[in-house]
C-alpha cells in the first residue's frame, strides 16, 4: 500500500488549560481502512476524533485530509461526517428528516434528497420507521438512523464515537457485523473509537492502543494480541502474565531475562545486558505440568490459588514462592489429565518461542 | 407508591389542598356566581340574572378593551421574546460558566424589586421633562410625547416580562444537548442555520411557554396601561378596576375577570399544544 | 471540559452579542438604578441635572406614623405568611416526591397555578369572596390572600431539594426500624432543613415585596391591589423611591440569606453528616 494516507496528524497536542489530552502525536489512517482507536476512559482517543471533526482545535501540529491541512477549516466546512456516542438524532425531526438534514444543508432538492434519504433508509433496513419519531424507536434502530444520516452523504471518511455503548450484549454484537459489512461495501475509511478490545479487536484492519494522550501500539488486532509492544500494552489486553526483570545473557551467551520468579530464555536478541525489561507471555501459551519438564523450556513452580470455569474454557491462578501471580487459560480437554486442585504445587512452563519482550 | 390512603400522607397532602381550595378555587367560583348577582341601590344582591353579561358584552367599549388588551398582550410577548432571544442564546452558549451564574443571578434580582418602583422609574426617563426628553435636548431634539403611549405601555409590559422570559428561554437552551448543534455543524450546518435548524426546535417548548408567561403577564396588568399609557386605550384590567370603583358594579367586574381568565385559558391551551405539535 | 473550535466561532458575532447581553442588563437596571439614585435626590420632581444630594425623602418616610405602623404589620404578616406557606409548601412536595395517585396533576395545579392568575383578579376574586365570610380587610385577609400566592414558591423550592435525595433513603430509615414518622423527623427533615430555610426566606421576601409599597403608602386598609390603585395618581413623590429602596434592600438581605443557606452544597453536607 503505497497510496497516500487520507488522514494524517502530524504533531498533534491537544491542551485544556493545564491538562494535556493529547501529546505530540503522529498518525496516518489510510484510506478505505477500518481504524478503532482504543484505551480506557481520558487517554485522549476521543479528543483525537473530535479535532479530525473540528469539533476541538488541536493546540499545536498539523491535521491534513486528503493532504490538505483542515486545521483553520470550521467544522461545517469539512467533509467528516460522526456517529456520537448519544448519536446525537434530532428529537424534533421524524427519521427520514433526519437523514435528510446533512443532503438538505448541501443545498440538495427536495425529490432527490428524500429519494436517496429513502434509499438508505432501505439499505439499513428501516424504511418503515421513515415517518415516526426518534423516540418512537428502538436503541438498535436508533443506530441505524445516525448511521444512514452520517452514511447519506457518501463520505470518504466516516467518524464513530462509541457508538454501540448503550446498546445490551447480543444488540452489540450484531450491530459488529452490520458496521463490519457496511464498511467492506462502502469501502468508506471508518475510524472507530472504543474502550472495548473485542469491539475493536473484531471489526478493525488496525488497532492504536493509546494511553494518557499517547500512542502506545499501532498494529493488526493479531499483532497486537500476540506482541504487546509495551508493558502497558500488555497490561490493558489483559491476556499476558507480565515478568519484570533484567536483561543478561545466560552461560550458554544465549538472551534471557532474569526476573523475581527466575531466569527464562529469550528467542533471538533482545537489548543490551542489563537493561530493565518486562517479560509477557500469553495465558493460552502456558503449559500446565505435575512433573518438572525437560530443560530447554522455560518453567516456574507455583502453588494454585483460584479457578474459573467460562464456557469452553478454564481460567486457572497460581502463585509462584515469590509472589508473582501466574494466569494460565486451558480448554478442558487439556486439563483432563490433570488432577488440579487447589493449594497444590504444579509446575507451569512455556517456550521461550512464546516469550515476548515489552520496554516501559 | 401505591394509592394507599394513610393518616401519614394525609397529614402532608391536605393542608395544600385545603388552603387552595377554600382561598384559591372558592373565590374564583364565587366569581362565577357573583356575576349573576344584581346591584340595587348600590347594593350586591344574591340572584340569578344574566343581566350583567349581557350589559357588558353590549358595550362597545367592552370589545375595544378586549381587541385592545389582546393585541397589546400578543405583541408584548412577541416583543419581548424577541428581544429576550439573543440575549438568552448568548448566556446559554457564548459566556463561560462563571459569567452565566453571575448573568442568571442578575436576571433574578428583578424579581425582588417592586413593580410599581420600576414603572414609577420609567415616568421619570419618559416623562416631558424627563431624562430621555432632556437628553435629546442637549441635541437639539424633541420633547416628544413619550408617555401616556401604547409604546410605554409596551415599555412597562416588557419591563414586566423581559427577566422572567429571559430565564424561561435560558433554563430551555442549556438542556439542549450540545452533541446535536455539533452534529448540525458536523452535516454542513453553519452557525446562523444551527440556530434555526436545531436550537430553536430543540428549545420549542421552552420558548413558546416563555412567550405564555410573557402574555399572561401583559394580558392581566393594571399598572402599566394606567401608569405609562396613561389609561388610553382601556384595556381589561383598567375596565375591571373601574368598573370596581363605580357604584358597587362588583358583578360586571366579574364578567370581564371571567372574561379574561377564559381568554388565558384558552391562549394557554393552544399554545401548549402548539408547543408540543408533532410530539409523541 | 470541551472547548469550541475556534474555527467555529466569529468574533464579530460573538462580540457584538455580548454588547447586545450588556446592553439588556441596562434596559432591566435602569428603572431600578434610577430609583435609588433618585431617592437621594433633593428635587421634587426627579430629572436631569440631579439636585443636591439629600434624604429628604427617606426623613419624610421615617418620620410618617403610618409608614411605621405599615412596617410593623408587613412584617407581622411576612413571618406569619412565611411560616404558613413553608409548612403547606413542604406537605405538597413531599406528596409530590412520594405518592402517586389519581388527580395528581390537578392537585399540582392547584399547588402551583395561583402566581400565573393576573393579580386584578386575585385581587377582586378575594376581597369579594373575603367580605363575603367577613374575612376582609384586615391583616388575617393579606395573611391569606400571601398564602396562597406564596405557598407555590415554597414548594417549588423544597421540591427541588427532595428530588436531590436518593429515593432509597426513606426505605434505608424503614428497614431500620424508623416508623414513617421518625423517618421524616430524622431523615426528610434534616435532609430539607437547608431549603425549608430557603423556602422561609423567599416566601417572607415575596410577601414583603407583594404591596409592600402600597401598605405601606395607602395605610393599614388599603390592602389588596383593587384598593391601591389610587396610590401613584395621587402621591407621585420621591418618597416613592426611599420606600421602594428600603423594601429592595431588605428583600435582597432576605434573598442572600436564602443563597447562603441553599447554594452552599459543602455546607448542606456538613448538616446532612452530623
Amino acid at each position: 500500500m503505497t497510496q497516500d494516507p487520507l488522514v494524517s496528524f502530524e504533531g498533534v497536542a491537544k491542551r485544556f488549560g493545564t491538562y494535556t489530552a493529547v501529546q505530540k502525536m503522529d498518525l496516518d489512517i489510510r484510506q478505505g481502512e477500518f481504524l478503532a482507536l482504543m484505551g480506557s476512559s481520558g487517554c485522549g482517543k476521543t479528543t483525537t476524533l473530535r479535532m479530525l471533526a473540528g469539533l476541538e482545535a488541536p493546540s499545536e501540529g498539523i491535521i491534513r485530509l486528503s493532504g490538505k491541512p483542515i486545521n483553520d477549516l470550521p467544522s461545517w466546512s469539512r467533509d467528516t461526517p460522526m456517529v456520537w456516542q448519544s448519536l446525537a438524532l434530532f428529537p424534533f425531526l421524524s427519521v427520514i428528516e433526519n437523514v435528510e438534514f446533512a443532503l438538505k444543508m448541501r443545498g440538495m432538492g427536495r425529490a432527490e434528497r428524500r429519494a436517496r434519504a429513502e434509499q438508505w433508509l432501505d439499505r439499513m433496513q428501516i424504511a418503515e420507521f421513515a415517518d415516526r419519531n426518534i423516540s418512537q424507536l428502538s436503541g438498535g434502530q436508533r443506530q441505524r438512523v445516525a448511521l444512514a444520516r452520517s452514511l447519506v452523504v457518501e463520505p470518504q471518511i466516516l467518524l464513530l464515537d462509541e457508538p454501540l455503548s448503550a446498546l445490551d450484549a447480543a444488540l452489540k454484537v450484531r450491530m459488529q457485523s452490520v458496521l463490519k459489512q457496511l464498511q467492506r461495501e462502502t469501502g468508506i475509511t471508518f475510524v472507530y473509537v472504543t474502550h472495548s478490545q473485542s469491539e475493536a479487536f473484531s471489526m478493525a484492519d488496525r488497532v492504536v492502543i493509546m494511553s494518557r494522550g499517547r500512542i502506545e501500539q499501532i498494529g493488526t488486532p493479531q499483532e497486537i494480541y500476540r506482541t504487546p509492544r509495551t508493558r502497558f500494552v500488555a497490561d490493558f489486553l489483559g491476556s499476558s502474565n507480565i515478568f519484570p526483570g533484567t536483561l543478561q545473557a545466560d552461560a550458554q551467551g544465549r538472551a534471557a531475562i532474569a526476573t523475581d520468579s527466575g531466569t527464562f530464555l529469550l528467542d533471538g536478541q533482545h537489548g543490551a545486558a542489563g537493561q530493565a525489561a518486562s517479560l509477557t507471555v500469553l495465558d493460552t501459551r502456558m503449559q500446565v505440568h505435575e512433573q518438572r519438564p525437560a530443560p530447554g523450556v522455560n518453567a516456574v513452580e507455583a502453588r494454585m490459588i483460584g479457578e474459573e470455569f467460562t464456557g469452553a474454557t478454564a481460567t486457572l491462578y497460581f502463585e509462584t514462592p515469590r509472589g508473582q501471580e501466574i494466569r494460565v487459560q486451558k480448554s478442558h480437554e487439556d486439563l483432563a489429565d490433570l488432577s488440579v486442585a487447589m493449594g497444590r504445587s504444579f509446575h507451569l512452563s512455556w517456550s521461550p518461542a512464546d516469550s515476548h519482550l515489552v520496554h516501559e | 407508591m401505591g394509592r394507599r390512603i394513610s393518616a401519614y400522607g394525609l397529614t402532608f397532602s391536605l393542608p395544600m389542598l385545603i388552603w387552595q381550595l377554600l382561598f384559591f378555587v372558592f373565590p374564583l367560583v364565587f366569581l362565577i356566581a357573583l356575576s349573576f348577582w344584581t346591584v340595587r341601590n348600590f347594593r350586591m344582591q344574591p340572584d340569578f340574572d344574566t343581566v350583567n353579561w349581557t350589559t357588558m358584552y353590549g358595550r362597545a367599549i367592552f370589545w375595544q378593551a378586549y381587541g385592545t388588551t389582546l393585541a397589546l398582550a400578543a405583541g408584548a410577548a412577541v416583543l419581548t421574546s424577541l428581544l429576550a432571544f439573543p440575549v438568552a442564546y448568548a448566556i446559554s452558549f457564548k459566556l463561560s460558566d462563571r459569567a452565566r451564574r453571575w448573568a442568571i443571578m442578575l436576571m433574578v434580582i428583578p424579581f425582588f424589586t417592586s413593580y410599581l418602583v420600576r414603572i414609577y422609574s420609567w415616568q421619570v426617563f419618559l416623562s416631558d421633562a424627563g431624562i430621555i426628553n432632556v437628553m435629546l435636548g442637549w441635541i437639539g431634539l424633541g420633547p416628544y410625547g413619550l408617555l401616556n403611549t401604547p409604546g410605554a405601555t409596551l415599555l412597562g409590559f416588557v419591563t414586566l416580562a423581559f427577566p422572567l422570559v429571559v430565564l424561561l428561554q435560558l433554563f430551555s437552551l442549556i438542556f439542549i444537548d450540545r452533541t446535536l448543534i455539533e452534529a448540525a455543524h458536523n452535516m454542513r450546518c453553519g452557525r446562523l442555520r444551527t440556530v434555526f435548524a436545531v436550537v430553536i426546535p430543540s428549545a420549542r417548548v421552552g420558548l413558546v411557554i416563555a412567550a405564555l408567561f410573557a402574555f399572561i403577564l401583559s394580558f392581566g396588568d393594571f399598572v402599566s396601561p394606567i401608569y405609562l399609557g396613561g389609561g388610553d386605550p382601556t384595556t381589561l384590567s383598567i375596565l375591571i378596576t373601574d368598573t370596581t370603583k363605580s357604584g358597587q358594579q362588583w358583578p360586571r367586574a366579574a364578567v370581564i375577570a371571567l372574561t379574561m381568565i377564559v381568554t388565558l385559558m384558552a391562549v394557554a391551551f393552544l399554545s401548549i399544544r402548539f408547543a408540543y405539535r408533532g410530539r409523541k | 471540559m470541551s472547548t469550541e473550535n475556534p474555527a467555529n466561532r466569529n468574533p464579530v458575532v460573538n462580540g457584538a452579542l455580548k454588547l447586545y447581553v450588556v446592553l439588556a442588563y441596562l434596559f432591566v437596571f435602569a428603572p431600578i438604578l434610577a430609583s435609588f439614585v433618585f431617592s437621594f435626590n433633593a428635587d421634587r420632581f426627579p430629572s436631569i441635572p440631579l439636585g443636591g444630594f439629600s434624604t429628604e425623602w427617606y426623613r419624610a418616610v421615617a418620620s410618617d406614623p403610618l409608614v411605621w405602623e405599615g412596617l410593623r404589620n408587613t412584617l407581622l404578616v411576612g413571618v406569619v405568611v412565611s411560616v404558613i406557606s413553608t409548612v403547606l409548601g413542604f406537605g405538597a412536595a413531599y406528596t409530590d416526591y412520594r405518592y402517586n395517585f389519581l388527580g395528581k396533576q390537578i392537585y399540582l395545579a392547584l399547588a402551583l397555578l395561583p402566581p400565573t392568575i393576573p393579580v386584578v383578579i386575585m385581587g377582586l376574586a378575594m376581597l369579594a369572596f373575603l367580605s363575603r365570610v367577613n374575612l376582609s380587610g384586615d391583616a388575617l385577609a393579606v395573611i391569606i390572600a400571601h398564602v396562597v400566592i406564596c405557598s407555590p414558591f415554597a414548594m417549588a423550592v423544597i421540591r427541588l431539594r427532595l428530588s436531590q435525595m436518593d429515593p432509597s433513603l426513606e426505605p434505608a430509615a424503614w428497614n431500620l426500624g424508623a416508623s414513617e414518622w421518625a423517618a421524616m423527623r430524622h431523615v426528610v427533615i434534616p435532609f430539607c432543613r437547608p431549603a425549608i430555610l430557603g423556602a422561609l426566606f423567599v416566601t417572607m421576601a415575596v410577601s414583603f415585596d407583594e404591596f409592600a409599597i402600597a401598605w405601606f403608602v395607602s395605610g393599614l386598609n388599603e390592602t389588596l391591589p383593587v384598593k391601591v390603585l389610587g396610590f401613584l395618581q395621587g402621591q407621585v413623590s420621591p418618597r416613592i423611591n426611599a420606600i421602594g429602596s428600603f423594601v429592595f434592600v431588605t428583600t435582597m438581605t432576605l434573598l442572600i440569606l436564602a443563597q447562603l443557606l441553599l447554594g452552599r452544597p459543602d455546607a448542606t453536607k456538613k448538616e446532612n453528616a452530623s
